[in-house]
């Protein structure tokens, strides 16, 4: 039987579109200052260290914990070292997670980062892709992206109208996000009118490129006591894949996400997802995506994203906020984002998010994943 | 009983890839501070409060991982604790007098002049800047007084953003299925799948296993070069390592007799206009290029419309 898993501090940079002033481990260094002094904690208390950026070719240092161990104290203990793409992060703490679970440790650590400014984004990505077979066409993960959006106009009508609104929403909610480096309040017009980067993903559909880090503490219910009387409890985590050319695979519908979130919702006890959870944290690449999950985590039915974002319902103060910390329009360190979302909706459950804090927030639900649906997770998170 | 099975490697021709990638590192304070200090030609170390001294200087202790009570400039005499010959050029470690780690550097001498507990001392380069290889190297100096590390009143601002620049060749193997498909591309011009198991239509690119199933594919197929767009956007960016004129779509098409995508262009005049004209359900053909084909995908140049 699986131990209880806290969350029981956080700690994250100001994301910046460049941080000249720190190497990438001196960025790695600042979240875990923070995360640790937040549970009242000092590294000689951490079993466990997990670290999780994106692809090393994002800022061309290899096996970069080597250099991160020495930032952070870290020496002499138990590390993974995690990549996932854009879900790095979360990908990084459901390994944390396993492990506290499972009992192997008491606390661990878990960092994820990337210094995004250092490198070519797109150009990296694009050598995700096969060599042989597309990679010279590539253009990163938004031509994709946008392509299959595009295709999702006509079968799920994610009209560029719904994605605006997810872009206006969540640049909007950025403002009052301290560490969010995006402040900029643009209406669905603005986003409409914006300049077509890869057609319909346009300027304001896409987030900032950002420098951070973000780290948390988990901890086993036996200790987690001695940081906080309140940790955020992890209720279901989960992260799936699927096969990346297959013949039935249809790209409309996240299928992984639709896995993920079936399990995490046995796990917690979720049946009316809509209803039950109080506010949700998404990692929304691109406007587009957002719509997306609404439709996977089971917000609401197959092809009524539009009509949900449209209703309000998804505001700061409709009745599932989604992405009350700005989402990645506010800031997008890649590797960092799937952490960055867990502390969001660790720090509502907890009652201490100090900006935007949802009233009485008992239930919160985080996605997280990479590529434009291949790799996708969930977790529940519960006071 | 564990028994080898009856295989071997063979020589095969390879697919010639390369990533090129210009970066702006950011060195952090300490490294920042070295890097910017070499033009004054000192050797700029991290001293600790353990009093420990470490050479280049450090943002963080590599022993507990506390931060430096003071950058101070290290002596620019040492002595030699290893060396080794790599291609040619000897490499060393130089312990700096006063310092507490050793520094990996070019030892200006043949291997038949040092000895480890050699006495050396750094030899500048002027040319170069904002770099390590500032200094050129170490040459032995048997007489070479016993430095001191020291003070410093001030510095020169770190170095914010160092540029920096990566070429990675690779030499990717084939293997039957993907030499089968780019021979056929390359000698007769056809585009070739392997059947789904149960199925008539061919996976491509062609594969070993099925996806779904996870059964073996069947029997090869050739797909024509007409197909449908399956998704597609509007290339409208300046994106590095693309060099193509924008605006330009990429698509993602399924061609006639094929089950999976494949990953192409169509050239536009306008972005307005292929808006509404190429969309998901286009039907597209293969423009082969000109010249001779090379196996590769690129031999189809681009796909265009086919007009109703």
């Amino acid at each position: 039987m699986a131990r209880h898993v806290g969350i029981v501090g956080v700690g994250q940079t100001h994301h910046a579109r460049r941080r000249t002033d720190v190497s990438q481990a001196g960025l790695v260094r600042e979240a875990v200052d923070r995360a640790l002094a937040d549970a009242k904690l000092s590294m000689d208390d951490i079993d466990t260290v997990v670290i999780a950026t994106g692809p090393v070719l994002f800022a061309a240092v290899n096996q970069p914990e080597k250099w991160v161990v020495d930032a952070i104290g870290a020496q002499g203990k138990s590390v993974v070292r995690l990549t996932s793409g854009g879900g790095a992060g979360f990908a990084g703490a459901l390994s944390g997670y396993y492990q506290v679970a499972g009992g192997y440790s008491e606390r661990t650590l878990v960092v994820a980062y990337d210094k995004l400014s250092e490198g070519q984004l797109q150009y990296s990505i694009s050598t995700l892709y096969d060599p042989f077979w597309g990679r010279e066409f590539a253009v990163g993960i938004m031509g994709f992206s946008a392509a299959y959006w595009r295709a999702r106009m006509d079968v799920l009508g994610h009209t560029e109208e719904a994605a605006a609104m997810v872009a206006a929403k969540n640049r909007k909610n950025a403002i009052a996000n301290p560490y969010a480096h995006v402040k900029k309040e643009v209406s669905v017009e603005d986003v409409l009118n914006s300049k077509p980067l890869c057609w319909p993903i346009k300027l304001l559909d896409v987030p900032p490129i950002s420098d951070g880090a973000a780290a948390i503490v988990l901890a086993s219910e036996k200790v987690a006591h001695h940081s906080t009387g309140r940790p955020a409890w992890i209720r279901g985590m989960a992260y799936c894949c699927e096969a990346d050319n297959a013949a039935e695979r249809s790209l409309m519908l996240s299928e992984p996400l639709a896995l993920a979130s079936r399990q995490v919702y046995r796990a917690a006890g979720i049946t009316n997802p809509r209803r039950q959870f109080d506010v949700v944290e998404v990692q929304e690449p691109y406007s587009c995506f957002e719509l997306n999950y609404y439709e996977s985590l089971g917000l609401c039915p197959p092809g009524q994203a539009a009509e949900l974002v449209a209703s309000g319902a998804t505001q700061i103060d409709g009745d599932i906020p989604v992405n009350p910390s700005g989402g990645c329009m506010g800031a997008n360190p890649i590797g960092a984002v799937g952490v960055i979302r867990l502390i969001e909706a660790a720090t509502q459950v907890m009652g201490r998010n100090e900006s935007h804090q949802i009233k009485d927030a008992n239930l919160a639900l985080v996605q997280s994943g990479g590529g434009w649906a291949n790799l996708r997770g969930c977790a529940v998170l519960s006071a | 009983m564990y028994s080898a099975p009856d295989s071997y490697a063979i020589d095969l021709p390879t697919f010639h890839s390369e990533i090129n990638l210009p970066y702006t590192l950011t060195p952090g304070r300490a490294a920042g501070t070295f890097l910017a200090e070499v033009k004054n030609q000192r050797i700029i170390a991290s001293r600790f409060a353990s009093g420990r001294v470490v050479a280049p200087a450090q943002d963080f202790s590599s022993i507990d991982g506390e931060e430096p009570e003071a950058f101070v400039e290290a002596p620019q005499t040492g002595t030699l604790t290893a060396f080794t010959r790599v291609d040619g050029q000897v490499i060393g470690l130089v312990r700096l007098d006063g310092c507490d780690n050793e520094l990996v550097h070019r030892i200006l001498a043949d291997l038949d002049q040092l000895a480890i507990g050699q006495r050396v001392s750094a030899e500048w380069d002027l040319a170069v800047e904002q770099s390590v290889l500032a200094i050129k190297g170490f040459v032995p100096t048997p007489d070479a007084a016993v430095g001191t590390v020291r003070e410093l009143v001030a510095t020169e601002d770190p170095l914010g953003v160092i540029p920096y620049a990566m070429k990675l060749d690779f030499e990717h193997a084939y293997g039957p299925y993907y030499g089968r498909l780019f021979d056929e591309i390359r000698e007769n011009g056809r585009v070739m799948g392997v059947r789904q198991p149960g199925h008539d239509t061919a996976l491509l690119p062609p594969r070993e296993i099925d996806d779904i199933s996870h059964a073996r594919t069947g029997t090869w197929k050739a797909c024509a070069d007409t197909g449908t767009i399956r998704a597609c956007s509007i290339i409208n960016m300046e994106v590095y390592g693309v060099t193509r004129k924008v605006p330009y779509v990429y698509a993602e098409i399924v061609l006639d007799g094929a089950s999976t995508k494949m990953i192409h262009v169509i050239e536009i005049d306008d972005l307005e206009t292929a808006k509404t004209t190429i969309k998901p359900g286009t039907r597209v053909k293969a423009v082969w290029s000109t010249g001779e084909r090379q196996g590769r995908v690129s031999d189809i140049e681009r796909f265009e419309v086919i007009e109703a």
